[in-house]
């Protein structure tokens, strides 16, 4: 194993697919520089042709990618923020998502969407969002949110080879963050949740910066209450079966996301786990997301942002302590 | 309208107090006060005074991005205390510190600025369309970068506008960059203004750092629109004098950006070329520029303490904020 940060894994990734792979290519705009890294420093090995920057052309950048990704290219569309793939959504949610369904499987559309989400920036409303919710209610679209950088790393190639679309979310506060990546290739398939802490009373789900929250809830927590950490690190496909067996042991699960409650990925895993756990339950699941309001850009933005004390105020709940 | 020395003088000052609140939001942010990031406008403040210094407070703008929007918004009648309070995320701002950068103050035409590049041609298309159902000779004004024009929504808006004769005035912040992508690398021909004959409307290429031609250009494209002619577009040649935004990498596309054309280009400051002409004129002499500048920077340092002193915002008007009544 050697260390690494979540930007350099993500960086690592696209250099080995693109040099495996001469049907890879990046394109996006400022991807030559990066503007938060992700893509920095290959135009020097693979060439303009490869690390495409473009204008400042949303729709461009990601039908393009769609286009030639039906012919059999496998393009890396940065939308620079996850936010941007707002400005390509016929692109992104009504043909990417849905041409190969609507045509039968005759043509795939194996293209990955990268972007980076997330608050803690001040960044505002269109900067700072983490729209997991919509990416995972959309059939035909398969949604990656990592939270470290061995996951980042084997779960980027993993979605580079995928035949489908696939979105890549990954957390802005996450990117300097430590971690070790194995010296040799690896990749991690999809629908498989990684237990980033075991437990044994209370069943913790979360995604990307949310299982930060949730270990650094749990350490708060180590001597009261024993929390297990699952991170799906794929929303879609899901892995139901580790989130079951985990509640059939805990009898207690708090979901936790950083997009707004409202029609939020927790309703459906939290639903998920009442239809598929309900006997074992001990409580009521409790959900922890982010309030049914715009991220505000100042200093406000915090109150849109679950934290560490949501997720233990969410823990006592369930147990009963609230 | 001729300009008599007053108005050179109005045009002088929007220019220099944009520049010195500019300014102090670069300090603020290094300093960690300003909460957000910041995209100076230092090399387009002609263009932007040149553009906003005489239009109507019921007139509409939608401000470009650079210095996000300041020396618009100070033209236009806009508090630059409240510009300042929003960048430093307190109660003071025009959006009582909820977005940390956006601009909007409806009583002078601004309703609202983005954080995405693109919404400010539908947007501007509707306010354009306002205007003339309203029938009161008001004009909407869209600005814009080179960057901004790669977007698809500037065609749609282009189009609709031409069509439907609405009184709007497109602005064109050519400075060359799109972040780290060279115009060059993002659009065929020289000159953004040529599009504008495929829409049917007048094109004008202006030197953006010579405020009295953009005046120039903008009175004739506001006369029309005002006497229902339709839209006009304007493109003003302007240069970046910093970094895309304050801390990040000064590069066209990877490499850094040649520090030579940069120091070239503010040899060519816009507020410098117009001091020479006032100058020359004898509109001002040497000591009354320094005496204005003593007085805006009062001035400005006047809007940095009432900002400051609004502090931070109570955070239960979120909960009022996201319906109207
Ligand atoms: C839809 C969208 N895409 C990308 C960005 C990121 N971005 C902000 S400003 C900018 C460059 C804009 O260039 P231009 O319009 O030429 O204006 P300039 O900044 O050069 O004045 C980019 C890429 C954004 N904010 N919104």
């Amino acid at each position: 194993m050697k260390d690494t940060v979540f930007v350099m894994a993500i960086n690592e990734a696209l250099r080995e697919e693109l040099e495996r792979d001469e049907k890879v290519f990046i394109i996006g705009e400022d991807v030559q520089q990066g503007t938060f890294g992700a893509t920095g420093k290959l135009v020097q090995q693979f060439g303009k042709d490869r690390v495409m920057d473009t204008p400042l052309a949303e729709t461009a950048v990601a039908g393009s990618a769609i286009g030639a990704a039906m012919t059999g290219y496998r393009p890396v569309a940065d939308m620079m923020f996850g936010d941007f793939m707002w400005i390509a959504g016929d692109e992104i949610f009504l043909k990417a998502a849905k041409w190969h369904f609507l045509h039968a499987g005759k043509v795939n559309v194996p293209v990955v969407f990268m972007g980076a989400i997330g608050g803690g920036f001040k960044l505002g409303a269109e900067h700072s969002q983490s729209p997991e919710a919509v990416v995972m209610h959309t059939p035909g679209l398969k949604l990656v949110i990592p939270s470290t950088p061995y996951d980042a790393k084997g779960l980027l190639k993993t979605a580079i080879r995928d035949n489908n679309p696939v979105v890549f979310f990954y957390h802005k506060g996450l990117l300097g963050s430590p971690g070790q990546i194995p010296e040799e290739e690896y990749t991690i398939p999809f629908g498989v949740a990684d237990i980033k802490r075991e437990g044994t009373d209370v069943t913790i789900v979360a995604t990307g910066m949310m299982v930060h929250h949730a270990l650094a809830a749990a350490e708060q927590l180590k001597d009261k209450v024993s929390l297990e950490v699952i991170d799906p690190r794929t929303l879609e496909p899901f892995d139901l079966d580790t989130v079951v067996k985990s509640v059939q042991k805990t009898s207690r699960a708090v979901v936790v996301d950083e997009d707004t409650l409202r029609c939020g990925v927790t309703g459906e895993i939290a639903a998920l786990i009442m239809e598929n756990a309900f006997d074992y339950l001990d409580a009521p699941v409790q959900r922890v997301a982010a309030p049914n309001i715009p991220i505000p850009g100042g200093y406000m933005e915090k109150y849109a942002l679950p934290q560490p004390r949501d997720i233990i105020a969410a823990v006592e709940a369930v147990m009963g302590n609230a | 309208m001729k300009l008599e020395k007053d108005d050179l003088i109005k045009l002088y000052k929007n220019m220099v107090l944009g520049k010195k609140i500019d300014t102090i939001t670069i300090e603020g942010l290094a300093a960690g006060k300003v909460v957000s990031f910041f995209h100076s406008g230092q090399g387009s403040e002609g263009l932007a005074a040149g553009v906003a210094s005489f239009l109507r407070d019921d007139d509409y703008i939608y401000p470009h991005h650079r210095g996000h929007g300041i020396v618009y918004l100070i033209s236009k009648g806009f508090s630059g205390t409240e510009f300042l309070a929003e960048h430093f995320g307190f109660a003071g701002g025009c959006s009582q510190g909820i977005s940390g950068f956006h601009s909007v103050d409806p009583e002078h035409g601004v309703l609202g600025s983005s954080g995405t590049i693109g919404s400010q041609f539908p947007l501007t298309l509707g306010w354009g369309l306002a205007a003339k159902k309203n029938g009161r000779e008001q004009v909407a004004v869209g600005c814009f970068g080179d960057g901004s024009s790669n977007r698809g929504t500037l065609h749609e808006a282009f189009n609709l506008a031409a069509v439907w004769k609405l009184p709007i005035v497109w602005v064109c912040d050519n400075n060359g960059m799109a972040q780290y992508t060279p115009i060059a690398d993002a659009y065929p021909r020289e000159d953004i203004a040529d599009l504008a004959a495929g829409y049917d409307m007048p094109g004008v290429v202006v030197d953006g750092m010579d405020v009295l031609a953009v005046h120039e250009v903008m009175q004739a494209a506001v006369a029309r629109a005002r006497a229902g002619e339709g839209p006009s577009l304007i493109e003003g040649k302007t240069h970046r004098f910093r970094a895309h935004s304050e801390g990040s990498p000064d590069v066209n596309h990877f490499e850094p950006r040649s520090e030579e054309l940069i120091e070239k280009s503010k040899k060519r400051d816009p507020i410098k070329l117009f001091e020479k002409k006032l100058l020359a004129q004898k509109i001002l002499t040497k000591k009354d520029i320094e005496k204005v500048d003593k007085e805006l920077q009062a001035e400005a340092d006047e809007m940095d303490r009432l900002a400051t002193a609004s502090g931070k915002p109570d955070p239960s008007i979120l909960d009022k904020m996201l319906y109207a009544e």
